[in-house]
């Protein structure tokens, strides 16, 4: 079972399998979020998904492999698939959570014939999530039916008051809506897409109403959001400094030799560029230029949806180029936080997004165009 | 040439919650190491920061106590930097947007009243504790006091002496204490106070370089840092012999001087930026007068009660309401027993030199009211003469004793049985002749002597009013 890091089947053999991300702690289960800077770190508790799954009759088949902290592909070369998304699209599973700040995971699904929920930023919780970009880190669910992953969803959502970003709703019904959707289809994202996504797009659009126009800003988006999660990455892998817990160097002369060697000898190559970057754009040097730039553009960003004119919008999965290029099609529900499902359509790859917490108007869309 | 002394300071004060300020552990003071950590707060992974409702509470309370503007939308940075007791690599504090600016008070000194304006006040966490143990050449960290809520005052560069700086503190551990805001230790931490000093000539718009003292534990080493640091920056710009650099310096109490802490802590960029974990905080109209509805007596309020309700002396006022800790022992006490002026005379005359006599401050009293009220009423009620209940009040200050059993128990009860103490009063005049002769004379004083030796010879427990009447009656006769 090559995709899981560690089996831990629990609960009996009728119940439902999920598997989890390695990102996702489970209490006295060694979790290393992909980093060989947490080899050794056990956690002491269970993760409120976890808890969750497990009162709604589910039981978790095992960790899946994830690339470091989920980072974007940019250093090293990802040959396979993540874990979670082999999972289900084997069949070993009939769904597998995990965190999909970048969106590589969304892709990932879609290229293997499965799809992915995304919800919406802040309904589910956090807790015992291990964090890479705070501010876009959501618990999602790799599934090979969008109508069934929402159904988990329903289970794994709502308020938890042990995570302080959330909705104070305490649950969510999910719920195809009454009503004849509106799609924005952005010419120039169709432009930039590889021709298959661009054809399942247009393909996808036809079922309903247009607003066919630009979407703004969108040369900018995966700048945007790199920039702010490699700077909330670099303050959320201080921790990880060979003190307390994890990954220690076993030489060291004085502690800044324990904190370099640390980190040099734990961390993988796209980890320390997110750190490098990080830290560059919160320096005093590069604060205004860089990071308030661009959090001033996720603010123009976020106002510059009109979800009053259109109820989602229709997105490719892929861009010409690569890893980073693509990125740019998947930043917008992160910079957002919108909901978003992705799957394979007539041969691409397409994804579509809608306000926050309206995932109905997703499942709206998917029941139309899969009956 | 004369030289004006230009004072800023930043106060670290703990806020008094129970938990922390984004876990749910103990804040309490004087646990075992360790014994006050979760996962959040000792920097593991996977625990979403919370914030601590309680502590924007005491914030707000300590904005309105000093006439700060409050902010509406709060936020929380991070401050990156590593050092072992800051287990999650970043401080949580707030630099964007404060949850005060721009506040007053009002201080005094022999020389009037001054107004010092503040810049700002912001809330943020507090780090660990590091020990190194020679024993075992090892360091070792307790985060107990990790993410323990503090509050930074920082005041514009308005203070002028070390006198200022002292009444200033004073009065912000006033206000800052009656509002249960904080306990403002200085001794256990939960006051800290960094000094920023300079100094130019007199009438100089031009402020001159600046330096930071930090390790000042309590009001007399601020002082004393202060005359010697501004000494050193005049003598430097008389002399030209040192040239004053904008550094941190470390203030030597045994040596009462500042040594430079030549580090590499000015250079660091902290990459400050807005906390995206945390939501901001609204703060509404309803909630800024719900916590002004909550806000206890200030000690400027209790002054006032205390002289005009109370008719307590000035004196006796300004001592009880210098002190948090001795104002609710009067108001506890004052609960069991009506009688403010006996209470502050108990008080400020006994309690306070009893405390003195085990080198605690006022602030560190502790004593069962109910029991000092009992003795008190024991004292009323002339069940015991004021003697036996001074001795008494050592016994319940130092081992708690419960007054009237104690009486019972040592047969300290007063003695007014008036043929009774009429022997004993002859006795004494009897083998003091010489004395009487000199009362004849005209000598009041020897009054004094013979009850001490009727007082000796009734182990102290005989009604002095009685015993004084029964000297006038025979004496005169
Ligand atoms: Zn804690």
């Amino acid at each position: 079972m090559s995709y899981y890091i560690s089996g831990c089947m629990t609960g009996k053999n009728d119940q439902t399998l999920v598997a989890i991300e390695d990102s996702i702690m489970q209490k006295g289960r060694p979790v290393t979020a992909g980093s060989k800077i947490l080899s050794g770190f056990t956690s002491p508790l269970d993760a409120t998904v976890i808890s969750r799954l497990e009162a709604g009759g589910y039981a978790v088949s095992g960790k899946t492999k994830m690339r470091e902290f989920g980072l974007l592909p940019l250093c090293e070369e990802a040959c396979e698939a993540s874990g979670a998304v082999r999972a289900v699209a084997d069949g070993a599973v009939s769904f597998a959570l995990c965190n999909d700040f970048s969106g590589v995971t969304r892709r990932e699904a879609a290229e293997n014939g499965i799809c992915y929920i995304h919800p919406t930023y802040g309904c589910v919780s956090r807790y015992g999530l291990i964090p890479s970009a705070c501010s876009m880190d959501q618990i999602g669910i790799v599934c090979r039916d969008i109508v069934e992953g929402f159904g988990l969803l329903s289970v794994i959502a709502g308020n938890d008051e042990k995570d302080g970003a959330m909705y104070p709703d305490k649950s969510y019904v999910y719920e195809p809506l009454d009503k004849k959707i509106k799609a924005f289809v952005p010419e120039n994202v169709l432009t930039a897409a590889i021709p298959e996504d661009k054809a399942a797009v247009l393909a996808l659009s036809s079922h309903f109403d247009g607003v066919s126009t630009e979407l703004a800003y969108f040369d900018v988006l995966n700048k945007a959001q790199y920039i702010l999660s490699c700077a909330e990455i670099s303050a959320n892998l201080s921790r990880y400094d060979g003190v307390k817990f994890g990954f220690r160097a076993d030489r060291y002369n004085n502690l800044d030799g324990l904190y370099v060697n640390t980190r040099t000898q734990g961390f993988g190559l796209d980890a320390k560029l997110a750190l490098i970057m990080g830290s560059m754009v919160l320096s005093k040097e590069y604060y205004t230029p860089c990071y308030e730039k661009a959090l001033k553009l996720r603010r123009v960003i976020k106002d510059s949806l009109d979800f009053k004119s259109y109820d989602v919008i229709l997105l490719p999965l892929r861009i010409t180029g690569g890893a980073y290029e693509s990125s740019a099609v998947h930043a917008l529900a992160a910079l957002a936080g919108l909901p978003c499902v992705s799957f394979s359509y007539n041969g691409g790859g397409v994804q579509i997004l809608a306000a926050p917490k309206n995932e109905n108007a997703l499942l709206t869309v998917v029941k139309a165009v899969t009956r | 040439m004369s030289y004006e002394v230009v004072i800023g300071l930043e106060v670290h004060v703990e806020l008094s919650t129970q938990s922390k300020l984004f876990c749910g552990c103990s804040a309490m003071f004087g646990a075992d190491p360790n014994e006050n950590v979760c996962p959040a707060c000792s920097g593991m992974p996977g625990m979403p920061a919370v914030t601590n409702k309680k502590a924007v509470e005491l914030g707000i309370a300590a904005g309105l106590l000093t006439n700060s503007e409050i902010t509406r939308v709060m936020t929380f940075d991070k401050k990156n930097y590593f050092y072992p007791d800051l287990p999650t690599g970043y401080q949580i504090t707030q630099l964007f947007a404060p949850i005060c600016k721009n506040g007053w008070i009002d201080i005094e000194t022999g020389s009037g009243v001054r107004r010092i304006t503040l810049k700002q006040i912001h809330i943020e966490e507090d780090a660990g504790k590091l020990v190194h143990d020679n024993r075992c050449d090892a360091s070792l960290i307790d985060f107990n006091r990790t993410s323990v809520p503090l509050i930074e005052i920082v005041s514009n560069p308005d203070l002028r002496t070390s006198e200022e700086v002292v009444a200033y503190l004073s009065k912000l551990r006033l206000l800052l204490s009656f509002a249960g805001i904080s306990d403002c230790k200085m001794q256990e931490g939960s006051m800290r106070c960094d000094v920023n000093i300079s100094v130019r000539r007199s009438g100089s718009g031009k402020l001159g370089t600046r330096t930071e003292i930090k390790n000042l534990n309590s009001f007399k080493a601020i002082a004393r840092a202060i005359e010697y640091e501004s000494e050193r920056h005049i003598e430097a710009l008389e002399t030209g012999c040192e040239t004053i650099i904008q550094e941190t310096r470390r203030f030597d109490d045994g040596k009462g001087e500042t040594f430079s802490m030549r580090g590499k802590e000015d250079a660091t960029d902290y990459r400050y930026f807005p906390n995206p974990e945390l939501m901001p905080v609204c703060i509404s109209d309803e909630w800024i007068e719900a916590v002004r509805a909550t806000l206890p007596e200030t000690a400027q309020d209790k002054f006032t009660r205390l002289t005009k309700e109370l008719n307590l002396p000035e004196y006796d006022a300004k001592i009880i309401t210098g002190s948090r800790n001795l104002s609710v022992i009067f108001d506890e006490t004052m609960q069991r027993f009506h009688n403010p002026k006996e209470i502050a005379n108990w008080i400020i005359v006994e309690l306070l030199s009893i405390a003195k006599g085990d080198n605690k401050g006022e602030d560190d009293i502790v004593i069962d009211e109910k029991k000092f009220a009992t003795l008190m009423k024991l004292c009323e009620n002339k069940t015991i003469n004021r003697n036996v209940a001074k001795k008494i009040l050592i016994k319940v200050f130092e081992e708690g004793v419960d007054p009237e059993r104690y009486v019972e128990e040592h047969k300290l009860g007063m003695v007014t049985d008036t043929a009774f103490l009429e022997n004993i009063v002859r006795d004494v005049l009897l083998e003091n002749e010489k004395s009487v002769l000199e009362y004849k004379n005209g000598n009041q004083k020897v009054i004094g002597f013979f009850v001490g030796k009727i007082m000796n010879k009734s182990q102290g427990k005989a009604d002095p009013k009685i015993v004084n009447e029964l000297l006038r009656k025979l004496l005169d006769d």
